[in-house]
């Protein structure tokens, strides 16, 4: 029964990426939740395996072996089986090597340096809300561009490089959508690069929990095509059409 | 009647209940002192990248920690004489023994409260910084651990004083004896990680 | 030698077993209870408080469920929410499971490895009480903790798993971290307490022929919890300490501004966290292994490798805790070490499970509700292993951190995996120590209800976390896809909450019931099921001669020339052994003792002391004075 139950969730998990709302990780629309969703599956197909298996031969031993009559004849009082031992110590410990090498791997690579055209934001948590600024794009006297509170405007296709950091406790920065969380803890700036493969609003919210207004602490990021987002920036920063600080 | 083979089989440690028990609570006690040791270190260099407050070079008075230091070691010694004491039904001895392993014990104690007031004296109070947070509360533990050491002493050098400690119950001047190395072992670990090696 | 009869001379079985007798007829009402060292009577004091606490974490549990189960939920404020599902996963973590398991810790451990009680027989009473103060002084923090005059709810807010600096003054003023932190410093005295008396009994108290390899699973896994909870307490010891420092001496270990930081709190709590897991779990691994085994009327498949692979996970616990922290951004070698340590746990887990299956295939397996809780427990703890494996996966739980899919995978292995374990074991133990079975009918029915109610609730959460649903929040708008899956798991929540009545009920009628259950209801194989239900406060007439595994079992069961099992002729084993009496009996069962509450009610006054006033502190410290020299110079028995 609990197998069913899971092989039906199985094919609900895929049917998620077909509805579901905006802070659906069955729809990935960034390169690293696409990443992270390939990973999820990784692990999830193997385990659905598994939990078929393990429960289907639970339910067969409980029902085969049930007693009929309390005249049944005492079992035969097995203690053990050395080789059998061995085998599923083993059979375990190749399935879950074969899961730590990509997943290794995956780390890695999502860990891995940013690109040399990428575009920095320092985000800044604080109960309850997201502050964004931008340090690479200054205005004439060399002040950052700064977003709205809770609004993140980025180019599509460009990495992303957000250096988090929180003024009193802890919170967690997650666009389900885009990237997985990454905390923001006082004393200490966590570094995550993300981007947005298509353009569109992304909603996110504190995943950490932070206090009485944790529940809305949301925040959107707004994926704008390079040209656009080079629009915005120079219409915030006062600048003349084209400025260099606002180019890719 | 044929005997089980079974009862020539170990089932017990021959230890005493007791025993064991403080073994225990030892190998425990590693773990909490570990924990506020492994605090201190982790916080080490923090409070001079800060600069706020006094930093253990300001403060450490090493000959006279190294004098208080002495001083608990040599109660570890009068600790063994005590209990080889009553295990040979030497009373006098016993009571005599107890006695100096607590005196040595306050004056350990004594040094310590010296050296709080004149820390604090010198700007270094638990809410100053990281140094002052770390170091009285860890320091403070031990301090708590003698003096409920040193309270036991004196409760069982009354106990001799009414007859009531013989070789037969000798175990409780053993179960003192381990607690009180134990806190001894652990200082000169604090000694010599906290005041001696400093970077 | 043989021939001597019982009761011709002073010093024989008989005339010991009077004496005990004689000395704990007086042991009735109230304060035989308050001052009861018996291991079976605080093992039921334990069982119950618990239920209670139980009952309390539920009730939180409902509410949180009516607040989430439409968007823009108005039964509770955000900082009522808050409060519950703190307290309710406080509750449930140490005021539930911990002392369930340990219940059945005081319960068994002497009854199986053959002793008369544990070794430390008033520390024992000592623990329950410091637990029962602790709990106690925890959830007054409701009415005490804020102003309760003004509906102010005051329990603490911060999470059971309390992150600093959230817990610190200027975010969590109120005394409700105060209760939260001094209560859970109280229960490690208590736990720590009942592990030391645990590992020395074990250790120590077997009986003659009961080698470490002939002890019971569930004795094994006593040990390794045991020894579990004797590490891990005292480093939330220290992470607490540091924590009421800060928050009442005004200390530094969290504050970022001087250089502290807040992940110390972190690395320290799931330090002890981790190994608290398998605290949690171990306990009912070892009940269900003893379940499988009487109900499939088999000795437990490889026995050594469930042995060696619980001793297993109690080692590698110690070294997993940071994949509670893999978005702290500790960079990517130590997420990939940890994710690789997490993955390789689940190999020992994996090697108990296909045991078990094992155990069952080939029985002749009585489907009685203990042995459908220990198969509901196994096919949940397989969904939250499997899902623990999914988490351990670095990148995916990137995603799955926080959400409610981490709320569905912990349930799974505590309340599918734990609860059901202990459910289990009640059903088990029940006619032992009350000489009555509990019903089959309602004991069905509750199983179904719950089973059916537990998948309800939390596989969708599954689905709810994937879909973006972070926990601890306390409302969501709609629109999000979560409408659905949060009623679903409200609904399923109200049927658990049903089934706990059903077996509630259940305890009611079956101990009014007139039926006898008999000493041997199951058809046991542990020593526990060869004296009387309930068993005599000495528990053992005489000490048992262990000679193999399961050696209860095999004083009932020979085999015939077939080489098949055959009953042995009820009452020649017992016979045998007492034609064998001759020995000066002398049994001395521990006396009652008042000391042990006394000492325990000394902490409370302590905390209050810290958080109100200081004048408090000498109360308390004159009140456990007093109690420990008179507990240590009383005479420990008569």
């Amino acid at each position: 029964m609990a197998a069913l139950l899971l092989l039906a969730l199985a094919v609900l998990f895929v049917g998620c990426s077909a509805f579901g709302g905006d802070q659906n990780t069955f729809a990935p629309e960034g390169d690293v939740a696409k990443k992270q969703l390939e990973v999820f599956y990784w692990a999830l197909w193997p385990a659905v395996v598994v939990l078929i298996l393990v429960t289907g031969a639970l339910l067969y031993a409980v029902i085969r072996f049930r007693r009929r009559s309390d005249d049944d004849p005492i079992p035969k009082q097995v203690h053990g089986n050395f080789r059998l031992e061995i085998a599923w110590t083993i059979a375990p410990t190749i399935v879950l090597l074969a899961l730590a090498v990509p997943m290794i791997a995956a780390i890695i690579d999502l860990g891995g340096d940013p690109d040399a055209d990428a575009l920095h934001v320092n985000v800044t948590a604080q109960q309850f809300s997201w502050l964004f600024e931008y340090p690479s794009l200054t205005d004439a006297e060399g002040t950052p561009l700064r977003a709205k509170v809770d609004e993140l405007l980025i180019p599509v296709d460009r990495e992303i490089v957000v250096h988090l950091e929180s003024v009193d406790v802890n919170h967690s920065f997650w666009v389900p959508k885009l990237f997985g969380k990454l905390d923001a803890i006082p004393g200490r700036t966590n570094d995550l690069k993300f981007n947005a493969t298509s353009p569109g609003t992304f909603s996110g919210q504190c995943a950490e929990f932070c206090g009485i207004g944790h529940a809305n602490m949301k925040f959107t990021i707004i994926a704008l095509e390079e040209p656009e987002f080079q629009v915005w920036c120079e219409e915030q920063l006062a600048l003349e059409p084209g400025a260099p600080v606002c180019q890719r | 009647m044929q005997h089980a083979p079974a009862a020539e089989l170990q089932t017990t440690t021959g230890m005493d209940h007791r025993k064991l028990l403080m073994w225990l609570f030892l190998g425990s006690e590693c773990l909490f002192f570990g924990s506020l040791i492994a605090t201190y270190l982790l916080y080490r260099n923090k409070t001079e990248e800060i600069g706020i407050g006094p930093i253990p070079s300001d403060l450490y008075d090493i000959p006279f920690t190294s004098v208080s230091s002495f001083v608990l070691l040599m109660s570890s010694v009068t600790m063994v004489l005590a209990l080889a004491a009553i295990q040979r039904g030497d009373r006098r001895g016993t009571q005599a023994w107890l006695l100096a392993t607590a005196l040595l014990g306050m004056s350990f104690l004594a040094g310590q409260a010296f050296e709080f007031t004149e820390f604090y004296r010198q700007g270094l109070s638990l809410d100053t910084n990281l140094f002052g947070t770390t170091f009285y509360v860890l320091t403070g533990f031990h301090g708590a651990h003698v003096s409920i050491g040193v309270l036991i002493l004196l409760s069982l050098f009354v106990m001799t004083l009414r007859g009531r400690l013989t070789p037969a119950n000798s175990i409780n001047v053993e179960l003192i004896g381990l607690y009180w190395h134990f806190v001894d072992v652990v200082w000169i670990v604090i000694f010599t990680l906290i005041y001696l090696v400093q970077t | 030698m043989a021939g001597a009869t019982i009761g011709e001379r002073p010093g024989t079985l008989r005339d010991a077993l009077r004496d005990v007798r004689d000395q704990t007829a007086g042991y009735s009402g109230i304060w035989s209870w308050i001052t009861t060292v018996d291991h079976k009577r605080i093992g039921i004091m334990y069982g119950v408080t618990a239920f209670v606490f139980f009952l309390a974490g539920g009730i939180e549990a409902l509410v949180i469920r009516l607040q989430l189960a439409t968007p823009n939920g108005g039964v509770v404020n955000a900082d009522q929410f808050n409060q519950l599902f703190t307290m309710h996963g406080t509750t449930m973590i140490f005021l539930v499971v911990m002392p369930l398991s340990a219940a059945f810790f005081n319960l068994l451990v002497p009854l199986m490895i053959g002793a008369r009680d544990v070794a430390f027989p008033r520390l024992n009473a000592f623990s329950y009480w410091v637990f029962l103060g602790a709990g106690i002084f925890m959830n007054v923090s409701f009415f005490t903790g804020g102003n309760i005059f003004q509906g102010e709810l005051g329990a603490p807010g911060a999470g059971w798993f309390g992150y600093a600096p959230l817990t610190l003054n200027q975010f969590s003023p109120g005394h409700g971290i105060d209760y939260w932190a001094f209560g859970l410093l109280i229960l490690g005295i208590a736990s720590m307490a009942s592990g030391f008396n645990f590992i020395v009994t074990i250790i120590n108290m077997r009986a003659p022929g009961m080698t470490f390899f002939r002890m019971p699973l569930f004795i094994w896994m006593t040990l390794v919890t045991s020894f579990l909870i004797i590490f891990a307490m005292p480093i939330i010891t220290v992470a607490l300490f540091q924590v009421l420092a800060d928050r009442l001496f005004g200390a530094n270990f969290f504050n970022a501004e001087l250089g502290g930081t807040p992940l110390l709190w972190q690395h320290m709590f799931w330090l002890f966290g981790h190994p608290e897991v398998y605290i949690l779990i171990l306990p009912a691994m070892g009940i269900v292994s003893e379940v499988f085994a009487t109900f499939a009327r088999k000795p437990l498949f490889g026995y050594p490798f469930v042995v060696f692979s619980g001793v297993a996970i109690g080692l590698m616990s110690w070294g997993v805790w940071a994949h509670h922290m893999y978005t702290t951004g500790l960079g990517s070698v130590a997420n990939s070490a940890f994710g690789f340590t997490t993955l390789l746990i689940a190999i020992p887990t994996g090697i108990k499970i296909f045991n078990w299956i094992a155990t069952l295939w080939g029985g002749s397996i009585s489907l009685k509700t203990p042995l459908l809780f220990a198969v509901g427990f196994l096919a949940m703890f397989v969904i939250g292993g499997l899902t623990g494996v999914m988490h351990s996966m670095v990148p995916s739980d990137y995603q799955q951190q926080d959400t409610y899919f981490v709320v569905a995978h912990l349930h799974q292995v505590l309340l599918g995996g734990a609860l059901f374990g202990l459910f289990s074991g009640v059903y088990y133990w029940f006619p032992k120590f009350t000489g009555r079975l509990l019903n089959e009918k309602w004991g069905q029915l509750h199983f179904w209800l719950m089973f059916i109610g537990f998948n309800v609730t939390f596989q969708p959460m599954m689905i709810s976390g994937m879909l973006g649903m972070p926990r601890r929040i306390s409302t969501y708008s709609e629109g999000l896809g979560w409408e659905f899956w949060n009623m679903l798991s409200t609904v399923g929540a109200f049927l658990i909450a049903v089934s706990v009545l059903v077996f509630m009920y259940n305890v009611v009628i079956s101990l009014r019931s007139k039926e006898r259950a008999g000493d041997d209801p199951w058809d046991g194989r542990t020593l526990e099921w060869a004296i009387p239900s309930p068993p005599p406060v000495y528990n053992f007439a005489e000490i048992p001669q262990v000679k193999e595994l399961d050696d209860f079992w095999h004083t009932k069961y020979v085999e015939n020339e077939q080489g098949q099992l055959v009953r042995v002729v009820a009452g020649a084993a017992e016979q045998a052994e007492e034609a064998e009496d001759d020995a000066h009996h002398d049994i001395h069962m521990p006396s009652p003792s008042y000391f042990p509450i006394i000492v325990a009610s000394g902490f409370p006054f302590i905390a209050f002391g810290f958080m109100y006033d200081f004048a408090l502190l000498p109360v308390g410290a004159v009140v456990m004075l007093v109690g420990l020299y008179g507990w240590a110079l009383e005479p420990a028995t008569e």
